[in-house]
């Protein structure tokens, strides 16, 4: 579907959605579809699948998973916006679908910015900067050294172009202005196994894969990529503790419905899922999965959307992300 | 975990109530399709994989191996009884085998059959058991340029023993390379050979083609021969093998067991080349060659032994380095991934249920095959009578619904219509789709390890020949396609193959 169609699709999905805003208040009085922009068993599918389950034993309607997987969640985005804003669908899924894509991808057929409704962050979780046991820098300081003595020798591998590990070692080439040679694997694991394997030197994940062999002293932890430092690991330091001022990146993954939502079915999905999040049961399941629990506001939401899109436009402008 | 541990963990797995019924449901539908001509484990595991989506992802591979090995079994039933190869790997099984059926022996054709099969079932997954854990040790070490190494052999093998003519192996395996490229590139991103539409932005699903070609394409062939299928079947007498038959098949069925061991795990060569090798190594020995063809029983227990041998042997690439060698075992990768769980060497220590269950599960399956095939050959022998128009369209639907299930997209489905009618002209034509199932896999990853291995090594291609693993793995690549080039060769695989046909 081009702009052009889009345009007129969503203007008479929006004409056909007013009327039903009124029913609002008897909402859910039906089944609701939830989009998971990811094939079922990636981290995003488990968060939309947990989202789904908790709203169902909250309104005693059923939530049904719609795996819409494919152009890293550009399908299940493109569904969303021209879906009704009636409250009967949403989307739950990592920030690409949500934000990146914005700027990544050339010609998506829709503005997140514009066509949705931003409902919650659901969790978030940081990445991190690891180094295989023969790597020539164990630190962030070591690793910007070593690239500026050895131009064109650091390898950091990602688990795929275009994806928050690639993002954040673009961001650190920006900021210091070393060149790093970006290895995009397809997933964590095969990447994981080239780092244990030695094979490659640098990796920037999610970080829950990589724990057990910095604990088993197999791989180092370099550098943590938010703000805060990460408890299993608290002797490794945030990037931003080891000198780039401000660098502060996170993995999230959020709700968001269609543009023209009402409010009220907004605050609604927003209180179940912030009512579930402070439950022991929800916090175990996420920290299983490598996961905080992130609930802000749909207001907050949109900050957050607004966030990573400004963070990799000027990767972008500067020719260190390929848009595709 | 040692393996004593292992094995108790895979005992433990393999024994839950859900996990066995899954695995007999498994063999049991693998040995039907391996008796129905024409709806091969390819067709039936694309079909099935949707629908384990649902289950634990012990229950499924247990369920969806019990099927592939299986399916090893029934496809001898038909070959002995009807001279129709239920599966391509049993098409030399019909040469002795039937032979003996018409010579009043198919009792103990279909008992040396089976015990070939359960032995080295048996066998190949002791061999997993003690060289999967190895192998997966040795995994790490492998890295971009070994992974390249060893793809581009399995490409190579597959094209040299692929049936048909050599030019036409390597044409589908070049048009399966191309339809493997297309989609989203890995390394820069660029959208390849989309024609500007989002559905081709993740590529093609491999299990829409296999599932279109090789189910859809197949049904429709099959229609057209329908009113020629005649289901004359060979009485069944005695199952039980005479002394002499134990004597005569014992050796066989070792050699045919080690061949198939050894083969099996070799990329791109899978059951059928075990099989051939296995029956013309037999005959090549043996003190009276003058018999094969006629009704020796070494030339049904070797093969048939030497194909379940490596149905249970391919698993080991597939499971500890994530290395399909053959089109099956891509599935099998597939529903993995589906469930989350990443074939390759952490599968040992992250899922040593999933692993060890699968083992003995596979343990199980063998011994249930041989109890589902002696006693009731004659049942399987009759599902050969189910007349077509009531199989082809439950497969249809059962196609169908399983391909929308995978995406819930209708795009999907025309699609794999698509891939039905291309299986069609090739199964016309001559081309045997296997090199293309298996290029569409190995050609995109074997771009991936090479661009990586380039790209750690700016550029520097002699990586691939300072490795000993990966200069090895190419010497024998190269040994391969130079053979091909030989007078000789040539000659042999054409007997081989010709038999086959």
């Amino acid at each position: 579907m081009n702009r052009r169609e889009f345009i007129v699709f969503g203007g008479t999905a929006a004409v056909l959605a007013s009327s039903k805003i009124a029913l609002a208040d008897k909402w859910p009085s039906k089944s609701v579809m939830v989009i998971s922009a990811y094939p079922p068993g990636g981290t995003s599918d488990i968060v939309a699948r947990l989202v789904a389950d908790l709203l169902t034993a909250k309104f005693g309607q059923q939530f049904v998973i719609a795996n819409v997987a494919g152009a890293a969640g550009a399908l299940a985005g493109g569904k969303l916006a021209r879906s009704a804003p009636d409250g009967y669908t949403i989307l739950v899924s990592g920030s690409a679908p949500i934000a990146a894509n914005k700027v990544v991808q050339a010609n998506l057929a829709y503005d997140p910015q514009v066509d949705f409704t931003p409902i919650t962050v659901v969790a978030e979780s940081p990445a991190l900067l690891t180094a295989s046991s023969n790597a020539p820098a164990k630190s962030l300081q070591e690793l910007i050294s070593y690239a500026k003595a050895n131009p064109g020798k650091v390898n950091i591998g990602n688990p795929g172009a275009g994806t928050k590990g690639h993002i954040c070692a673009a961001i650190i080439s920006l900021q210091t202005g070393v060149e790093i040679n970006h290895i995009p694997y397809k997933g964590s694991p095969p990447l994981l196994a080239d780092l244990l394997g030695g094979h490659i030197d640098f990796a920037i994940d999610a970080p829950s894969n990589y724990l057990p062999h910095i604990k088993g002293g197999k791989i180092h932890g370099v550098a943590v990529t938010s703000a805060k430092r990460i408890g299993e690991i608290p002797e490794v330091q945030t990037v931003a503790e080891q000198g780039l001022d401000g660098y502060n990146q996170a993995l999230w993954f959020g709700a968001v419905g269609p543009k023209g939502m009402s409010p009220e079915i907004v605050t609604a999905i927003h209180q179940a899922i912030k009512e579930w999040s402070d439950t022991p049961a929800a916090k175990e399941k996420l920290t299983s999965l490598g996961l905080t629990p992130v609930v802000n506001s749909p207001e907050e939401m949109r900050g957050s959307i607004e966030r990573e899109i400004e963070s990799i436009r000027p990767l972008v402008e500067a020719g260190l992300v390929q848009p595709s | 975990m040692d393996i004593f541990n292992g094995l108790l963990l895979g005992l433990s797995t393999a024994t839950t109530l859900s996990n066995f019924a899954y695995c007999f449901v498994g063999v049991l539908l693998g040995t039907a399709v391996g008796v129905l001509p024409g709806l091969g484990p390819i067709a039936t595991i694309s079909m099935l994989l949707p629908f384990t989506f649902g289950l634990p992802v012990d229950t499924a591979l247990i369920m969806l191996a019990g099927i592939f090995y299986g399916s090893q079994y029934g496809g001898s039933t038909t070959a002995i009884l009807m001279n129709l190869p239920g599966e391509a790997s049993s098409v030399v099984t019909t040469l002795d085998g039937h032979e003996m059926a018409k010579q009043g022996k198919a009792g103990r054709a279909l008992a040396a059959a089976a015990i070939g099969s359960f032995f080295a079932g048996t066998v190949g997954t002791l061999f997993i058991v003690i060289s999967a854990p190895l192998l997966a040790s040795l995994a790490l070490t492998f890295g971009p340029a070994e992974y390249f190494s060893l793809i581009v052999l399995g490409l190579i093998t597959s094209m040299v023993l692929a049936s048909g003519s050599l030019l036409t192996a390597f044409g589908m395996a070049l048009f399966g390379v191309i339809l493997g490229l297309i989609g989203t590139d890995v390394n820069s991103g660029a959208a390849r050979y989309t024609f500007g539409t989002p559905y081709l932005l993740d590529g093609l699903d491999f299990v829409i083609v296999a599932t279109g070609i090789f189910g859809l394409g197949d049904v429709l062939a099959n229609l057209e021969n329908e009113h020629k299928r005649i289901a004359s079947v060979t009485h069944v007498t005695s199952l039980f093998p005479t002394r002499e038959d134990w004597r005569r098949m014992s050796m066989p069925i070792l050699r045919g067991t080690g061949i198939g061991v050894l083969l099996g795990v070799l990329p791109g060569a899978g059951v059928l080349l075990a099989s051939f090798s296995a029956y013309a190594l037999e005959k090549k020995i043996s003190h009276r060659p003058e018999e094969f063809g006629r009704g020796a029983i070494e030339g049904v227990a070797a093969p048939e032994a030497a194909n379940n041998a490596a149905a249970q042997t391919c698993f080991i690439p597939m499971l500890t380095l994530g290395l399909p060698g053959t089109a099956t075992m891509a599935l099998m990768i597939g529903a993995l991934v589906v469930q989350g769980v990443q074939p390759g060497p952490d599968i040992l220590s992250q899922q040593p249920a999933l692993f060890w269950g699968l083992v003995v599960s596979m343990w199980f399956g063998n011994l249930m095959l041989l109890f589902l095939n002696l006693p009731l050959v004659g049942l399987w022998a009759k599902l050969i009578s189910v007349p077509y128009h009531f199989l082809f369209p439950t497969i249809c639907v059962f196609i169908a619904i399983g391909v929308y299930s995978i995406n819930n997209s209708v795009f999907d489905v025309y699609m794999m219509a698509l891939f039905g009618v291309l299986g069609y002209f090739f199964k016309k034509t001559g081309a045997e789709p296997a090199p293309l199932i298996l290029a569409m896999i190995l050609g995109p990853m074997a771009e991936e390890y090479l661009r990586r291995a380039l790209l750690i090594s700016h550029g520097d291609a002699s990586v691939f020949f300072t490795s000993p693993v990966s200069l090895g793995t190419l010497t024998v690549a190269a040994l391969l396609l130079l053979s091909i080039v030989s007078p000789r060769f040539r000659k042999v695989r054409e007997e081989g193959l010709q038999e086959a046909d």
